[in-house]
């Protein structure tokens, strides 16, 4: 199996790019070596290597899944250190775009590799046969390019450019490791500047851009209309070009200009307007510097967001604009944006039509293949829909009708798609258009598994409004949210009952998955402020006991459930992860109870599912109270698990529960999961503990009362975490007396319905549908 | 009646809990090492000994047990020589010098260790499984009051200002990072062996604080308060020990006393105000000794907090005492169980040192209670 084959990785080049190379191979589990040049007169001839790691520790978002893993990247230098890569199976050049130290580099790697170590370039402008040039033909045989994006930890997208010497096991070898290992989806492109994504994407920024300066759009009117109505992040253009960096812009244009042929449309709108040149020069970089198209002015204590005036150079309060473009998409979809009379539809249309013919011209100049040119621009972007996607969605046809109307050349692919899409289901199967003119099945990677394709051409077994439930084969049922925001209600309670009836006539077991962007935000609290308005407490009581009960069912049913989280996985969601008797998270798993931010106490189960696992970690020191300060500490203080492997430390996971990286491979993970739990399968045992009542409440009390005089809780704080404080004590029990599941989750609810009865918790619960943030109260 | 004498006194470097370079020394380990420097240190025949007597504020987990027992057992004491593990919080160790002093004055046994260590790192404050009697804590809350909060009473009740405490904290470093800096803590220090490597630095004195940087800190017990982690001893690793014996044995075996130890005392007050536990017990000792507060030359006030020392100065007498000379708890750390030992050996030290005639070592202790003792010089 060629994963196996990477054991070590070399990394070349400690700057930001490097650095952050090094600490997702670390998250992927091999040992890296780290190296840097020795900088003049330096004491500690590691000390650019050396540093990147302490900064590694302190990057946010982070750029490790666990603190510890920076323990496996060994910093060293160049001068001293080549040999330490004679045992990497992959060296990564991550250095200065300069030809000449890049090549002397893979000189000196070449002398101490092993053979067949892979060594590859993250460069992003420089091409692949200059890289080789002259170099000897062996290590062009192991040569790439491996094309990480910024962050890399969390952009998925990894470009790779295999040169026509290069050997399929070297790509092979690399793609499965960046594919099972770093979670990456890969596309192979072709050896053409910018590769593909920064090829279509820097085209479409520059455009965006350029095209606001002239029409005089106001920034925030540009990122309203180049943003959610298409599918694209709120960043927009404007505030993404602060984020990446304005000072990183004219390097990535330049080269751009000088590496495409004369007649690429870029070279139209290649400029490098004054109005940048200044803000860069005056430090105003993006969020890195002292702000850039958006800046947020501290003066006066206060923070006000402004915008800059792209005709002025000034800035000015930023504005929320209302836009009857955006409307007419939100109700008819992006077409109804893109054909929209008013000046932003007018510029969406600018932009994206050029952008989108540009992206349908460059076929098969950057790739052969559609689906691979929409993949790097929804992993590299984080676009919803690639260019073909977004052509799909508004109408090839139109588009082409439109475009030609405009004045604009039609691309020959276009034209070639006629009144038909790029994509087509075909008895189920997903195909996509190619340059042949006919439909093509689209290639999933071997082991990839995807509710969605399972989902296109076949009827769910059973489902309602916030549900479904799908045969995912070999036996095993799939309970898929797609409620709002994937929230919890009645109804996705409903159909995990329905599920847990299903399963034992003619199947193995059931995994519990979606594939929404979050597994899920929590329970719908909605139902609260309807309980509170109308005063019908029972049906908030009536809800917390569905859930309690339908939870323990899964729990104890006489069958494997598996909950298979990716994104979010909070309150409710998180509690049912704690009662599956197997979790496969993807390592993007943000995880936690954190109830006590709407006033309420995990209500499902939750409080009581934590004391039961600290009271058998075996990592928590004796007697009976560090159970209960161990839950209580991770629930009063909402603790949210920053990735699957933090999730452990804080035993939201259990050891034996599975990390999978590839978000793609999710669903493949806990099916295996489920088939092999199935085999002879035995439900978990109901077991009490023993807890100390009063006088661990008395305890937690104390803590509470001091955390509220050095001001670290709030007053509401206060009477939820002694509420809370009451469930993890045990109540009424003592130490010598046992406490079932039953008591504790009875002890949840009552506390639970006391808090919700509470105004100043109704009051968190308000501001939380409103704002989407925590009252502080 | 039988005179007594500290005959010796070595400790290991005070370090940061949780931060620190001693972190993953087991307390017990922490103990031996010094309780064999100590025995090396002196020369002390060691099958003489009666009694390990070890003080511990948190005594569970790695310091359950009898720790003291144990500690003999792993820096290899004769087996004829016992051992006894005793808490009274902070006071702890004064308390097993005390307890020697007893025992010899009563013709049970001639020589003895006493000593003191605390893990804050290994073994948190409160413990790890805090059970209070709910009802002692519904009718006496303050019973179980945190130290901060009692800090912060002591701040508010003896109107002792921020700024005060501040100024105070400033001099304890200074102090401090001046001896460490002059060698004056080194012959005192033993080193510890941890992590491969040897500690022989002390890890908390912080030589650049000042009032400006001191002020910039928010309180940290109560948001209304004076109180701050800058003007609190903070949470620290550490072990001491004193060889406490009579004055004839000392002679007899060629020991070089330090100090002859010439009266004691313990007093309870108020456990919300337990940082004015010093005054009564001070007073208490002097007066026993037959002494005023002007006559003490020598004086170390153990710095739980700058608050509660300014407050006990205020309301002792010591007019002509140099007061914590090579700084306090606040610079040095405050390991619980150990610095009862720490200061009185320090006191012992100093008199021989500075050439003084009385020294007095005195400290607060939660829960509401004072210690103190007073030497006299032996030269």
């Amino acid at each position: 199996m060629p994963v196996s084959e990477i054991k070590k990785v070399g990394v070349i080049g400690a700057g930001v790019m490097g650095a952050a190379i090094a600490a997702h191979m670390a998250n992927g589990g091999v040992d890296v070596v780290l190296l840097d040049i020795v900088p003049e007169g330096a004491e500690d001839r590691n000390v650019i290597a050396a540093s990147a790691i302490q900064k590694l520790l302190k990057t946010q978002p982070a750029a490790l899944m666990h603190k510890s893993f920076a323990r496996r990247i060994v910093p060293g230098n160049l001068e001293d250190h080549l040999d330490r890569l004679a045992d990497c199976d992959w060296i990564v050049e991550a250095v200065i775009e300069r030809l000449d130290i890049k090549q002397d580099l893979y000189r000196k790697i070449a002398a101490v590799r092993r053979p067949g170590a892979v060594i590859s370039s993250n460069t992003s402008t420089l091409p692949l046969h200059r890289l080789t040039e002259g170099l000897p033909q062996d290590l062009c045989q192991d040569f790439l390019i491996t094309h990480f994006f910024n962050p890399p930890r969390y952009m998925r997208l990894l470009e790779i450019v295999a040169g026509p010497t290069a050997r399929p096991e070297t790509v092979e070898k690399v793609r499965a490791f960046a594919d099972e290992r770093l979670g990456k989806g890969v596309v192979m492109c072709k050896d053409t500047p910018g590769f593909i994504a920064n090829r279509i994407g820097i085209f479409w920024l520059q455009c965006a851009v350029v095209t606001a300066m002239e029409q005089n759009l106001p920034i925030e009117e540009a990122d309203a209309v180049i943003g959610r109505p298409l599918g694209i992040p709120k960043t927009g253009v404007f505030a993404l070009l602060d984020m990446v960096g304005l000072d990183l812009m004219p390097h990535v244009l330049g080269s751009m200009a000088e590496s495409l042929p004369t007649e690429d449309p870029f070279h139209a709108i290649y400029q490098e307007p004054a109005l940048i040149k200044k803000l860069i020069a005056d430090g105003y970089t993006g969020r890195k510097g002292k702000g850039g198209f958006y800046r947020l002015n501290r003066d006066g204590g206060g923070k006000v967001k402004e915008a800059l005036d792209l005709s002025s150079g000034d800035y000015r309060v930023s504005e929320k604009p209302k836009l009857a473009s955006v409307a007419a998409a939100k109700k008819e979809g992006p077409r109804a944006l893109l054909a929209h009379d008013d000046r932003s539809g007018r510029y969406a249309w600018s932009v994206m039509s050029r952008t989108l013919a540009y992206a349908a011209s460059l076929v098969p100049e950057i790739s052969d293949d559609i689906p691979a040119v929409d993949e790097a621009m929804r992993l590299g972007f984080n676009w919803d829909m690639g260019p073909f996607e977004l052509m799909d969605k508004i109408g090839p046809a139109w588009f082409a009708q439109r475009l030609e109307a405009d004045g604009q050349k039609v691309p020959s692919l276009l034209k070639a798609a006629g009144e038909g899409t790029f994509y087509q289901d075909q008895n189920g199967r997903l195909t996509a258009f190619g340059t042949d003119g006919a439909y093509h099945p689209v290639k999933r990677p071997a082991g990839v598994l995807l509710l969605a394709d399972i989902k296109r051409g076949a009827a769910p077994v059973a489902g309602n409004g916030s549900a479904s439930l799908w045969d995912v084969g070999d036996g095993v049922l799939c309970l898929e949210f797609h409620s709002k925001m994937n929230s919890l209600d009645f109804k996705i309670l409903f159909l995990l009952r329905k599920a847990l009836k299903l399963v034992p006539q003619g199947y193995r077991g059931l995994v519990v998955y979606n594939e929404g962007s979050n597994f899920s935000v929590g329970a719908n609290i909605g139902l609260l402020l309807i309980a509170a308005k109308v005063k019908a407490w029972f049906l908030a009581e009536w809800m917390v006991r569905l859930g309690q009960n339908t939870y323990r069912d899964m729990k104890y049913a006489p069958f494997p459930v598996v909950v298979a989280p990716s994104g979010m996985a909070l309150g409710g969601g998180c509690e049912m992860m704690l009662h599956a008797d197997g979790v496969q998270a993807h390592g993007e798993t943000y995880c936690g109870l954190v109830e006590v931010g709407v006033g309420v106490v995990p209500g499902w189960g939750g409080c009581k599912e934590m004391l039961w696992r600290w009271a058998k970690s075996k990592k928590r020191p004796g007697g009976p109270m560090p159970p209960v300060i161990k839950s209580f500490e991770t629930i009063s203080m909402a603790q949210v698990a920053k990735s699957a492997h933090e999730a452990k430390d804080l035993l939201f996971l259990r050891p034996e529960d599975g990390i999978t990286m590839n978000r793609d491979r999710l669903l493949a993970g806990a099916k295996a999961k489920v088939l092999a739990l199935a085999e002879g399968y035995t439900p978990p045992a109901q077991e009490t503990i023993q807890l100390p009542g009063r006088s661990a409440l008395a305890a937690m009390q104390m803590a509470v009362d001091g955390f509220m005089k050095n001001g670290k809780a709030l007053p509401h704080d206060g009477v939820v975490s002694k509420g809370l404080a009451r469930v993890l004590s045990g109540g009424d029990t003592d130490v010598t007396e046992t406490v079932s599941e039953r008591e504790i989750l009875d002890l949840e609810r009552s506390v639970f319905m006391k808090l919700a009865r509470h105004p100043d918790s109704i009051a968190r619960v308000s501001h939380m549908l409103k704002t989407g943030k925590p009252l502080r109260n | 009646m039988k005179n007594v004498v500290i005959a010796g006194y070595a400790r290991s470097p005070f370090t940061f809990a949780n931060k620190g370079e001693m972190t993953k020394v087991r307390p017990d380990d922490l103990a031996a090492q010094v309780v064999a420097g100590l025995i090396k240190k002196t020369g002390v025949p060691v099958g003489d000994l009666e009694d390990l007597i070890l003080g511990c504020a948190f005594p569970e987990g790695e310091q359950g047990l009898n720790m003291a027992r144990l500690v003999g057992f792993i820096a290899e004491l004769p087996l004829s020589v016992a051992g006894t593990t005793v808490n009274r919080f902070c006071g702890s160790s004064m308390q097993a010098i005390h307890m020697a002093a007893g025992a010899i004055q009563m013709g049970a046994g001639e020589v003895f260790i006493c000593a003191g260590v605390e893990s804050m790192t290994r073994v948190p404050m409160m413990g790890f499984n805090p059970l209070p009697n709910p009802d002692l804590y519904e009718r006496y809350p303050q019973a179980y009051m945190s130290m901060g909060e009692t800090a912060e009473n002591v701040a508010r009740d003896c109107q002792i200002t921020r700024a005060a405490q501040e100024a105070f904290a400033v001099e304890s470093h200074a102090k401090a990072s001046a001896a460490q800096s002059q060698g004056r803590l080194s012959d005192e220090i033993v080193a510890i062996k941890s992590n491969g490597g040897w500690v022989e630095q002390d890890g908390c004195i912080r030589a650049g604080t000042t009032a400006e940087g001191l002020a910039e800190l928010k309180p940290a017990f109560d948001e209304q308060g004076t109180v701050t982690a800058g003007t609190s001893s903070p949470l620290t690793d550490g072990a001491a020990a004193t060889l406490v014996c009579s004055e004839a044995y000392a002679e007899a075996k060629g020991l070089a006393p330090l100090a002859r130890i010439k009266s004691i005392a313990v007093a309870g007050c108020k456990p919300e105000v337990m940082g004015l536990g010093p005054v009564a017990a001070s007073n208490k000792a002097l007066e026993r000794a037959g002494l005023g507060g002007a006559d003490i030359d020598i004086a170390e006030l153990n710095e739980a907090f700058a608050s509660q020392c300014l407050a006990c100065l205020r309301d002792l007498d010591l007019k002509n005492a140099a007061i914590n000379v090579d700084g306090g708890a606040i610079a040095l750390g405050h390991p619980l169980g150990a610095t009862g030992a720490r200061i009185t050996g320090k006191a012992a030290q100093l008199l021989a040192r500075e050439k003084g005639r009385y020294a007095l070592a005195s400290q607060c202790i939660g829960g509401g209670q004072g210690i103190a003792t007073v030497l006299e010089a032996v030269h």
